[in-house]
Parts: C-alpha cells; sequence; structure tokens
C-alpha cells in the first residue's frame, strides 16, 4: 500500500482545519460524513471516503462537543480509517475497524489541547493588566495551535509511520475479529440514535418516533420523504400553537399560555 | 426589525467587525478554565477600547475575560446587547454587563444547542450519510450548501441583539421554545426512520431439528420489521440513563458485543 507525499500533506492540512472550522465557521463541522468525503477526494476514491464518514456519521448523530465534553474524535478516524482503507483497497469494514479505536484514543488529545489553551489564557490575563490590547488578541489567536496540532500531529504520524504496521495488523488480522467489525460498523449507529434520544426530550415526543420507524420500516418511505412528512407535522404543530403564545409574555406569561385553550405543555 | 433605530454606516461597520470576530475568535481559545471568556473579549475588543481608555480599559477587559459559555451560533445575540449597553452606560454597566452574561449564556446554549447542534445535524447527518451509503453524494454536499447558508443566517443576529437589547429575551422567548418544539418533531421523525433505515443487525441463527428448520429472522421479521434494531436502540438508551454509563463506554460495549455475538453467529 501506498500513499503519496502530496496527500499526505493534504490530509494533515485537512485534520488542522477541521477542528478550526469546528470551532468557527463550522462547514464541515465535527461531522465525520464531510470530513470523510473530503479525504475521499484528497485519495481519489469519494465513494469510499462517503462510506465511512457516513458510517462514522450515524454513530455520533446525537454527540455534540458543546459545553467543554470530550467526545471520541470520529474525523481524525475518519481521515486515518479512509487514508489506509484507499491504500491497501480492503474496503470500508477494515477502515471501521481503524477509525473507531483511533477515534476513541484521540479524545485524550482533545483533552490536552483543552488543558494547554488555559497557558495562553493566563498570558492573555497579563497582557490586559498591562494594558497591552494586540498583546491580548495575539494571546487568543495562538489559541488556534494546541487545538490544530492536536490532530495534525497525529494524522502526519499515523500516515507516514503507519503504513508498514498497518500492513501487519492487515495481514495477521482473524477472520473472528474481522467479521465481528464488520457486524459492528452495522450496529454502532444504535449508540448515536440512543444518545440524540438522550439528549431530546424523547417522552415528550414519543408518538413521532414511532411514526418515523412505521414509515421507514413498514412503509419503505425513503428517508427525505420521512423528512418531509416530518416538515409537515412541525409546522402544523407549530401554527396550531403559535397564537396561544402570542405577544404580550412578560412577567407571567407561563400560565396565561397555560390557561388557553389549546393544548400546550411545559 | 421592529424598531426605528436606525444603525448608522459606521455603527454597522463595528457590528460587521464584532460579528467578524465572534465568528473566527469564540472559541479558538477554549479551554477548561474559562471556557468561551476569550472568544468573548476578542469579539467587543475594539468597541472597548473605542469606549474606554487606560485603567477603566484594563478593568472592562477584565470583566470580560470572565467565565462564559454558550452556544456559538446565538451567542452574537449576547455580544450585541453588550455592546448596546455600555455604549449608553459606559463602564457604569459592568455588573449589569456581567449579570446580563451570566443569565443569558445558558437559556441561549439550550435553544442554540438544540437547534444548531443536534436538530440540523440529525436531520441533514441522517439524509446525508443515508445516500452516503448508497454511493450518493448529493446529500453530503447539501449539507455543506446548507452550512455555508447558516453563517449568513447567524449574520442578522448581533444587530438584533443590538437594536432589542434585553427586550428581546421576554418578546421572543416562548416563540422561541415553541420553534424549538416543533423542529425536535421533525428530528424525532428522522430519528424514528433511522433506526430500521442505518441500523444493519439480523439474526442468522437457524434452528434444526429431525426435518424441521426453523428461521430466526423470518419469524422476528413476522412480529415486527426491523425488531432487531429497535430493540438495541432501547437497550443501549435505557443503559445510558444508568450512572456513570458515558457514550465512550457504550461505544466500546456495542462494539465488544457485536464481535463476541456475531462469533456466536448470534447477529450478523
Amino acid at each position: 500500500m501506498h500513499i503519496e507525499v502530496w496527500q499526505i500533506i493534504l490530509l494533515t492540512l485537512l485534520a488542522f482545519w477541521m477542528i478550526i472550522d469546528q470551532l468557527t465557521v463550522v462547514v464541515l463541522g465535527n461531522y465525520p460524513l464531510l470530513v470523510g468525503l473530503v479525504a475521499g477526494i484528497i485519495m481519489g476514491d469519494i465513494k469510499t471516503g462517503l462510506a465511512v464518514g457516513g458510517t462514522l456519521q450515524l454513530m455520533v448523530l446525537g454527540v455534540g462537543t458543546y459545553g467543554g465534553a470530550s467526545v471520541p474524535d470520529f474525523l481524525t478516524g475518519a481521515v486515518v480509517g479512509t487514508a489506509f482503507a484507499v491504500a491497501s483497497g480492503k474496503g470500508l469494514d477494515f477502515a471501521i475497524g481503524l477509525a473507531v479505536p483511533v477515534g476513541l484514543l484521540m479524545v485524550q488529545l482533545d483533552v490536552l489541547a483543552r488543558f494547554t489553551n488555559t497557558f495562553f489564557l493566563h498570558r492573555v490575563d497579563k497582557n490586559i493588566n498591562l494594558n497591552n490590547t494586540k498583546g491580548v488578541e495575539r494571546n487568543i489567536i495562538y489559541g488556534a495551535l494546541p487545538w490544530g496540532l492536536s490532530r495534525a500531529i497525529p494524522v502526519l504520524l499515523m500516515l507516514t509511520l503507519g503504513s508498514k504496521v498497518v500492513d501487519v495488523i492487515i495481514n495477521k488480522m482473524p477472520e473472528w475479529l474481522t467479521d465481528g467489525l464488520k457486524v459492528a460498523g452495522g450496529v454502532l449507529p444504535v449508540v448515536g440514535i440512543a444518545i440524540l434520544l438522550r439528549y431530546l426530550p424523547t417522552k415528550k415526543f414519543f408518538s413521532y418516533l414511532i411514526v418515523g420507524f412505521v414509515l421507514a420500516a413498514y412503509i419503505k418511505v425513503p428517508m427525505l420523504g420521512v423528512a418531509l412528512i416530518g416538515l409537515a407535522m412541525g409546522l402544523v404543530y407549530y401554527n396550531s400553537r403559535k397564537d396561544g403564545v402570542k405577544g404580550t409574555v412578560a412577567v407571567g406569561s407561563e400560565s396565561e399560555v397555560a390557561t388557553d385553550d389549546d393544548e400546550y405543555e411545559d | 426589525m421592529m424598531t426605528n433605530t436606525k444603525i448608522s454606516k459606521e455603527k454597522a461597520k463595528e457590528l460587521h467587525r464584532a460579528n467578524r470576530r465572534w465568528l473566527w475568535g469564540s472559541q479558538i481559545c477554549w479551554n477548561y478554565e474559562r471556557m468561551m471568556s476569550t472568544g468573548f473579549l476578542y469579539a467587543v475588543l475594539p468597541t472597548l477600547q473605542k469606549l474606554y481608555k487606560d485603567q477603566e480599559l484594563v478593568d472592562m477587559m477584565n470583566v470580560h475575560n470572565q467565565f462564559f459559555n454558550t452556544n456559538p451560533f446565538v451567542g452574537p445575540l449576547i455580544v450585541g446587547m453588550d455592546i448596546a449597553i455600555e455604549e449608553k452606560e459606559g463602564s457604569k454597566a459592568k455588573e449589569t454587563v456581567a449579570g446580563l452574561k451570566t443569565g443569558l449564556m445558558g437559556p441561549f446554549a439550550g435553544i442554540g444547542d438544540t437547534l444548531f447542534g443536534v436538530i440540523l445535524p440529525t436531520i441533514l447527518g441522517s439524509i446525508g450519510a443515508y445516500m452516503a451509503l448508497k454511493g450518493n453524494v448529493t446529500g453530503a454536499v447539501l449539507w455543506i450548501l446548507v452550512n455555508f447558508a447558516v453563517i449568513f443566517i447567524r449574520y442578522p443576529l448581533l444587530r438584533l441583539g443590538y437594536q432589542q437589547g434585553a427586550k428581546l429575551v421576554n418578546e421572543y422567548g416562548e416563540r422561541l421554545n415553541l420553534l424549538t418544539d416543533s423542529a425536535i418533531l421533525l428530528g424525532m421523525t428522522v430519528v424514528g426512520a433511522l433506526i430500521p433505515t442505518v441500523v444493519n443487525a439480523t439474526v442468522p441463527f437457524v434452528y434444526h431439528s429431525g426435518k424441521v428448520t426453523l428461521k430466526m429472522q423470518s419469524m422476528l421479521d413476522q412480529i415486527m420489521p426491523s425488531l432487531v434494531p429497535a430493540l438495541l436502540v432501547f437497550l443501549v438508551y435505557w443503559l445510558l440513563g444508568k450512572p456513570k454509563v458515558t457514550s465512550t463506554k457504550m461505544i466500546l460495549f456495542v462494539l465488544v458485543l457485536s464481535i463476541v455475538l456475531s462469533a456466536f453467529k448470534i447477529l450478523g
């Protein structure tokens, strides 16, 4: 297997950018699907990139990085998984088997980056008290370095040193493990979905979960069709309740709303 | 929107700059100690420099470098309010501003995280991943385009915060909750459809007894299609409610469970 030098450089830059992106403009976000797509383009195999990214995406659907919690870094998993899957020609299951452990290990580096930035925070404090606004700005921007490097360095290392190691892994992996990983790839989206349901007010909206399930499982409506039906139901929900919560508000609005004759409940 | 406050060209430029600085700076120095404090400071710094000098400037910079954490998408609303208040009241408003920031960051984080952090990625991610697994790039490209659009949707928020000030929360609070609920409803429907389409778990187990063979999966299908995926989701959902169970532990659990069950030909 072989990965070109320019591909390694581009993938390393992608690794640096993808974390900066999710902290700023959120175009690729913390979404493995989109990072997998870009990695697939770099490796010249969009289909594999999409499959790797899409599978990982389903595993992290409900996992947000907000509030400061570190979550499995399946973005790095998507980059490394796609690169090695394309280079070795071993396909999706191999990529997922690689991406999941990489994603889990990378959590430690996310923690490290979040910790390192405390150093720059204290330099910001120092510059504030010196009334050095340029220094304040500079040290805030330096925060990008721990973030970017925490992803770029491991990716660079894995891509340059890893090909031999990965060769060994490919050839030594027993069949029960490769079969098991294949099954795991199909089952792991369960975790993403369950986390999502934990985050959302599932009990309140459980009926709509059933509607979506029946539409897809029994009637085989494609995803976009289900989303459109969901949109229609959402619009009905909004319109039927919006008059109850209109305008006046300020104080005591809760009780006003509750006594309105629609069934808006809190 | 509904006020007559005219915003001068110069003012618009200043708000534009704060917006840009928030977009690029709000989380760039995120850290465990004060989270987004530096991000807020970075966004309002030019305004502070315009309003204050010397020790007053130092004091206000310190005020804005205190603990702050909210959703980056809706954060500009708070930045806008802050600029409006400080322009009027100056550093006298030190405590008002600090209270406003800490009071609003939580509720705003709740709405913003739900809409932009969960619902939007759930809907677009579900559609995109579903198409991607079929080798179709359309969903992913659509998602990227929407993400670009969101940057521009974020943009007017700072101005809205500046014009409406604290009034905003009172007037639109209930509406926003309703909008969030409607979006959750849509997301919930999509998640329901995700379970049978993306979870791939069948039972290849076949029971032989004399001439009788029983195929486990076809029996399960007669009860309900996609019964196993639904049960697995329920199991993990239930386990996640237990104390000390984290998402990382669950991923490891499912990984090991799949490998073991597949070795015994129970899952395939």
